[in-house]
């Protein structure tokens, strides 16, 4: 669900090239993914992943919205002014 | 789409359920009397969150009970489940459920298609508070219905 959002959040944004897969903690390592975004109860769990974004909800579309976008900010990914839809 | 799964028969509503394990018995039940999933199955997702699986959570407290195929789906099913008042995701504090989903996938595909259809659902601010304001099946079919089906 959290691929699926952030996949929505992408285009709303009007940002193309991001590449967003899911997994479950066993299959991933750290260096993986630039950014992990994972739900508040694996992120202890997770913390050896790296950069993670923890998530209260994972159906929560303004947090993502926020979440994503402060990460595409550190990540130096640059936003259209006007997000499309957004 | 949804609605082909969440029907009257498996959109229920039940009131003082005895614990988790009592929702989860529950919302499994109708999955259980189409032949859609096998007693494996519910076994496998109890057993998940007792061992602290609560990621089921998704916030607002609506929870997507589901499990792997291999643990005994027999065809792709979907049913909800209402509870007044609610329990606690294995017993935590910080995880009180009042609607829950019980997923039950054949494969991949068919998972992914329903995930959709269910994630622009409860990620709709309006749909999502509606559905747990729902009080019978048709009102949940209703929300269901608006929720359409993904582009």
């Amino acid at each position: 669900m959290v691929h699926m959002n952030i996949d929505k959040v992408l285009k709303e944004l009007g940002v193309a090239g991001i590449d967003v897969d899911h997994a479950d903690l066993g299959s991933v390592a750290r260096g993986d993914a630039d950014a992990v975004f994972v739900g508040r109860d694996i992120a202890e769990a997770a913390e050896h992943l790296g950069d993670l974004v923890v998530l209260n909800s994972i159906i929560d579309l303004n947090e993502l919205r926020t979440k994503v976008r402060e990460t595409l900010d550190s990540k130096g990914v640059s936003v259209p002014e006007a997000g499309v839809g957004a | 789409m949804l609605n082909d799964y969440l029907t009257s028969d498996t959109i229920r509503f039940a009131d003082n359920v005895d614990g988790w394990r009592d929702a989860i018995n529950q919302v499994s039940a109708p999955l259980l009397a189409s032949g859609s999933i096998t007693p494996a199955y519910v076994d496998a997702m109890t057993a998940s969150i007792a061992a602290g699986g609560v990621y089921i959570d998704l916030g607002y407290g609506i929870a997507l009970a589901h499990s792997r195929p291999e643990n005994g789906v027999q065809q792709t099913g979907l049913s909800s489940l209402r509870v007044s008042p609610a329990v606690l995701l294995n017993d935590d504090p910080a995880h009180p459920i009042d609607l829950f989903f019980c997923l039950a996938a054949t494969d991949q595909q068919s998972h992914l298609k329903t995930m959709m259809e269910l994630a622009k659902l409860l990620s709709d601010a309006e749909l999502r508070t509606r559905l747990l304001a729902a009080t019978t099946p048709a009102e949940t079919s209703t929300v269901i219905e608006e929720n359409g089906t993904p582009e």
